[in-house]
């Protein structure tokens, strides 16, 4: 089976995207913030299969260090590569401030950027075929008062997947976006009941995206089933419209 | 320093399906006199980069077989 590095995989969709692709038998390389009790239960059931890795995306120099150089290093080759990790800075646009905007470009667009810089490396050390898989965001694609900065970040992983797609295809590396619409999870938990309601009445289904649905959905493009999907944004979103 | 350079050299083509080539000379032109692209010159960094623990192309464009040996301090 495959070795895929999955980032941010403490909770939320990171982790269940995780537990999906143990399940299936992939071996898990999974950056987190800190080991918690649900990756330690997870390490006691898959052993050597779950590869805890301790590391901060913020300090994007450090934690490919950490990744690569010291953990996966040039002799372990990597399928498949899930860039999840993700932090959201909302607030409306005359507010917006400096800092956090950089810390969110850097978690969430520059650190993925060079952890697939290294992946690709990998990759084509072990003549892999391997598959990247970025999470975005539906508010992308459809406006979300307070979400300009976050979206954006995301629309930029969006046009980096569909590039690295063009670029390395004939290596046969694909890339794909998941387009990911509002889950119940730790990222959304500062919205209000009340904006939640109106986020999920705009979607066909008329509620929450499924964790369920978009790690099936990542275990899919990581696998040789998703042989040719690539540049491809996948919408898993309760059908928003 | 030669000797393996051209092994990984000829992993590459290899890996393109070219023939190995029988020697290397400082002058030669990775991609007009040995076939590489900018996808070919990627996988020979991360060889060369897994056996050396340098990234030839780290700081400058490199073009010949001499520029990568200078840039191993093997010349």
């Amino acid at each position: 089976m495959k070795n895929v590095l999955v980032t941010g995989i403490m909770q939320g969709l990171g982790l269940q995207i995780t537990k999906t692709l143990l399940e299936k038998g992939n071996t898990v390389y999974g950056v987190a913030l800190e080991n918690n009790a649900e990756l330690k239960k997870l390490k006691r059931q898959y052993k050597e299969k779950l590869v805890v890795i301790l590391a901060d995306l913020a300090d994007i120099e450090k934690s490919c260090e950490t990744i690569f150089g010291k953990t996966i290093g040039y002799d372990i080759p990597l399928h498949g590569f899930v860039n999840n990790a993700a932090i959201a800075y909302d607030d409306i646009i005359s507010n917006l401030q400096y800092d956090p905007l950089l810390r969110m470009f850097q978690v969430n667009v520059f650190s993925p950027m060079l952890l697939t810089r290294h992946v690709i490396r990998n990759m084509l050390l072990h003549g892999v075929q391997g598959s990247i898989v970025h999470i975005s965001s539906v508010s992308v694609h459809t406006g979300y008062k307070g979400l300009a900065m976050y979206a954006s970040t995301k629309g930029a992983l969006e046009a980096f997947s569909r590039t690295a797609a063009r670029e390395w295809g004939e290596r046969g590396i694909r890339s794909n976006c998941i387009v990911a619409g509002f889950m119940e999870t730790g990222m959304s938990s500062t919205l209000s009941p009340t904006q939640k309601d109106r986020i999920y009445k705009r979607t066909s289904l008329k509620k929450p995206t499924e964790l369920t649905s978009v790690a099936n959905m990542a275990e899919f493009l990581i696998s040789d089933q998703s042989s040719s999907v690539t540049g491809s944004n996948v919408f898993v979103d309760s059908g928003t419209i | 320093m030669t000797g393996k350079l051209l092994e990984i050299i000829n992993t590459v083509r290899n890996n393109k399906g070219l023939p190995p080539v029988a020697e290397l000379m400082e002058a030669q032109d990775l991609r007009a006199e040995l076939g590489f692209d900018s996808l070919d010159l990627a996988e020979l960094t991360v060889r060369i980069e897994k056996e050396t623990g340098i990234d030839i192309f780290a700081d400058s464009f490199v073009l010949t077989v001499g520029e990568i040996l200078a840039k191993l301090g093997k010349q």
